[in-house]
């Protein structure tokens, strides 16, 4: 993250006030039409002094199953550096259209514990434009550094998909292998996830994406019905991985189809051991009891 | 085919360490979190400094007084939380106050009788977080609910809710047979026993000068991890005086005929907290590379006859103690450190008072005069329950890794291991103490009675 510009931002940026920029760039580009060049800004942008409010860390943990340590947890993170993401995503020569963009792939390098105590600095910039079989896919990486500290003690890479959206001089990608068909194994978990969970979540998170909030905000966006965020589901998996992932792990996740609220959710979890009995990393995959469509899957290994 | 069982034998039971997170008033720093949250911090530090990481011990047994009906698995709950292997059992144990002492002296007997190498001990309160139970109206109008079949039923049901039901059900410190707070207990006890103002303002000051100064030499360095941005107890107040402590206002035993002498200085604060103590074998001990701080010899539990006042609600341990001296052929004078849980100063002063006293050591102890003394610089040395707080299950533990810390630091008094002494009264009339003494291979004091 050091080539092209670096903007360091004054405060953290306001996400409704982003959502709401976010829909008039997208009724303007409506109506003028797009002339957004096949290029990502070359710039990132950078938050400093940021401080996690430890109420706000306490429901968080309590929401997502995770014990109120002094620890953040790794999705803690996300959300908190989740502002400075969008805002990139939010300038006027982005691309892609912020609003509606689907959440395909998410992976985070966890390097040390880090604690609500410790100032952080946020930096995230935009990644490999590139084609989709549906559209166009774009990776937002975000570095989080304790002040003073030359590496970063939490990288993050999400990868969203502008769907139906292609750009001139992007090749349209060529058609993937079909997916796999899915099987579901036997759970080891089962989550009831109530009409709120949407709600819910954004309280802790401030991630206030209407398609989250209730079925008529989500119905104003295209969707039959609310679905829950993908960092909710996956920081609920991260979370019934336990405290066996120790200090320092990779946690990915890939979305497939949403979770529309309320939901029954069946959740694996298998974890694979070094010879000597040491946790080395778990697998998790999580679907539809119902219809046994594949919701999401992912790991979290030893770094 | 008869088998072989080896044969029962007693051996020790050795205080490792112990770990705690700093006590924070009610409403303060851990408002928001949950016992298992704060028993789990506990938890972790504990394993993070004895290197537990993963490792199976072989019990954990802990509790909390003020527990939501959620918490029904509280401890085993907080394991599985923790670094610890989930393949350790765990279970929770309720004795009011004395809950954290008792999960000392029961696992440690386990240990004591090879049935576990390794147990860790502990408790958490939360004032803050307290269980609300709905009232009795309102929760008999919904179980009706839950089973009635049909629409009328239910109607029928819901008809009996009065306003009045409506108000949820807080838990209080009331003792339940005589509708008197444990304040106004010890209000009628430190009346009884005529201890002064003077005299409590004096045993709180010296509790907040202890710690502090404890403190400020590094003594909870290695007893303690931060939580919530606390690094110390909150309630500490090291610069109290006492001016400060004779301004304030009696709260307790103001409808009492004699004058009101117990504040919200000379009494423990609602608090939450929690503490765990790693207990081991000798063995499992040396087999890990770890410390034998001090060892359990034994333990006593009272209870008195307090719901017609025959004594005071919080004085059991008053009886526990001389019983468990005469089976350990030891008096006060053998005793290098007392740890007497300060639920208020006035309990602490009862109790010496009434060991000092010839008419009830004859008539009430069934001694020849009075039990004894306890000479007061050996008393609370580090501080105890009113500075550090008091969150109720927590107090246990915290007293046991506290103590063993200064009988190793001791070691030898008057040519043997050095001996403490813990005492600590519970609701219900109930008291548990325990006896300690710092770590030394072969015999100990605890075998004159083995």
């Amino acid at each position: 993250m050091t080539s092209g510009q670096h903007l360091i931002l004054g405060e953290m940026p306001s996400l409704s006030k982003l959502y709401v920029n976010a829909a008039a760039t997208a009724a303007r580009r409506r109506i003028l039409g797009s002339h957004a060049a096949a290029v990502l800004p070359a710039v990132s942008h950078e938050v400093r002094d940021v401080r996690p409010d430890v109420e706000n860390l306490t429901a968080y943990q309590h929401l997502l199953g995770e014990t109120a340590s002094d620890v953040l947890p790794a999705g803690f993170i996300h959300a908190l550096a989740f502002p400075v993401a969008i805002s990139v995503m939010n300038r006027d020569d982005f691309p892609l259209p912020l609003l509606g963009m689907l959440h395909l792939r998410n992976v985070i390098e966890y390097s040390r514990p880090v604690r609500f105590t410790e100032p952080l600095e946020i930096v995230a910039r935009a990644e490999t434009l590139r084609a989709h079989r549906a559209g166009t896919q774009v990776d937002i990486a975000v570095e989080v550094r304790a002040a003073g500290e030359s590496a970063a003690c939490w990288c993050g890479v999400s990868t969203y998909l502008a769907k139906g959206v292609f750009l001139p001089g992007i090749d349209k990608a060529s058609a993937t292998a079909a997916p796999q068909g899915f099987t579901a194994p036997d759970p080891t978990g089962l989550w009831q996830l109530g009409v709120d969970t949407g709600r819910a979540y954004a309280a802790v998170s401030g991630d206030f994406n209407p398609i989250h909030l209730s079925v008529l905000s989500a119905r104003a966006l295209g969707l039959r019905r609310s679905i829950a965020h993908g960092m909710y589901l996956a920081s609920r998996a991260l979370a019934d991985v336990g405290s066996a992932k120790g200090d320092a792990f990779r946690w990915d996740v890939e979305f497939e189809a949403p979770v529309f609220l309320p939901a029954r959710v069946a959740l694996d979890i298998s974890t694979a051991e070094s010879v000597d009995g040491g946790w080395q990393r778990s697998d998790y995959v999580a679907w539809s009891p119902r219809s046994g469509r594949k919701h999401f899957s992912g790991s979290v290994a030893a770094l | 085919m008869p088998v072989d069982r080896q044969p029962q034998t007693v051996r020790k039971a050795v205080v490792v360490g112990g770990n705690r997170i700093p006590f924070a008033r009610t409403g303060g720093a851990y408002t928001k979190s949950s016992n298992q949250d704060m028993l789990t911090a506990a938890l972790d530090g504990l394993i993070a400094r004895f290197g537990l990481q993963e490792e199976r011990i072989g019990e954990v047994a802990a509790g909390a007084v003020l527990k939501h009906s959620r918490d029904f698995n509280l401890t085993r709950e907080a394991v599985l939380g923790s670094a610890l292997s989930p393949e350790t059992p765990a279970y929770d144990l309720q004795q009011a106050c004395a809950t954290g002492l008792e999960t000392v002296l029961g696992l440690a007997n386990k240990i004591r009788l090879g049935q576990l190498d390794s147990a860790i001990a502990g408790g958490v309160d939360s004032a803050s977080d307290a269980p609300i139970a709905v009232s009795e109206g309102l929760r008999e109008v919904l179980l009706d609910l839950s089973r009635a079949k049909t629409l009328p039923q239910r109607l029928q049901i819901l008809a009996r809710l009065r306003p009045k039901d409506l108000a949820p059900d807080a838990p209080s410190t009331r003792e339940p047979r005589t509708g008197l707070s444990m304040g106004e207990h010890q209000a009628l006890t430190t009346a009884q026993w005529n201890i002064s103002r003077e005299a409590q303002d004096e045993l709180a000051l010296n509790s907040h000068r202890n710690l502090a100064a404890a403190y400020d030499a590094g003594f909870f360095d290695d007893l303690l991890t931060p939580y919530r941005g606390l690094t110390r107890d909150s309630n500490l107040r090291p610069d109290t005086s006492p001016e400060k402590l004779a301004s304030l206002k009696p709260v307790f035993g103001r409808s009492l005929g004699s004058e009101a002498t117990m504040t919200a200085g000379n009494s423990t604060p609602l608090t939450d907290g929690a503490s765990t103590v790693l207990l081991a074998s000798e063995d499992w001990a040396d087999a890990h590379d770890l410390p034998k701080l001090a060892t359990v010899l034994d333990g006593e539990a009272a209870a008195v006859d307090f719901v017609h006042g025959k004594d005071g609600l919080l004085m059991a341990p008053v009886f526990a103690v001389p019983r468990l001296l005469a089976r350990n052929g030891l008096t006060l004078d053998d005793i290098d450190y007392f740890e007497i849980h300060e639920a208020f100063a006035g309990t602490v002063l009862s109790t010496l008072a009434a060991w000092e006293d010839e008419k009830f050591g004859r008539e009430r102890l069934g001694l020849d005069g009075a039990f004894g003394k306890v000479d007061r610089s050996k008393l609370n040395v580090n501080g105890s329950s009113l500075a550090a707080g008091h969150p109720f299950a927590a107090t246990g533990g915290r007293i046991v890794a506290t103590l063993a810390k200064m009988l190793h630091e001791k070691g030898k008094a008057g040519g043997r291991p050095a001996l403490g002494l813990v005492s600590v009264c519970a609701a219900g009339g109930q008291g548990v103490v325990a006896l300690l003494e710092a770590y030394s291979a072969g015999t100990t004091a605890g075998d004159i009675h083995d």
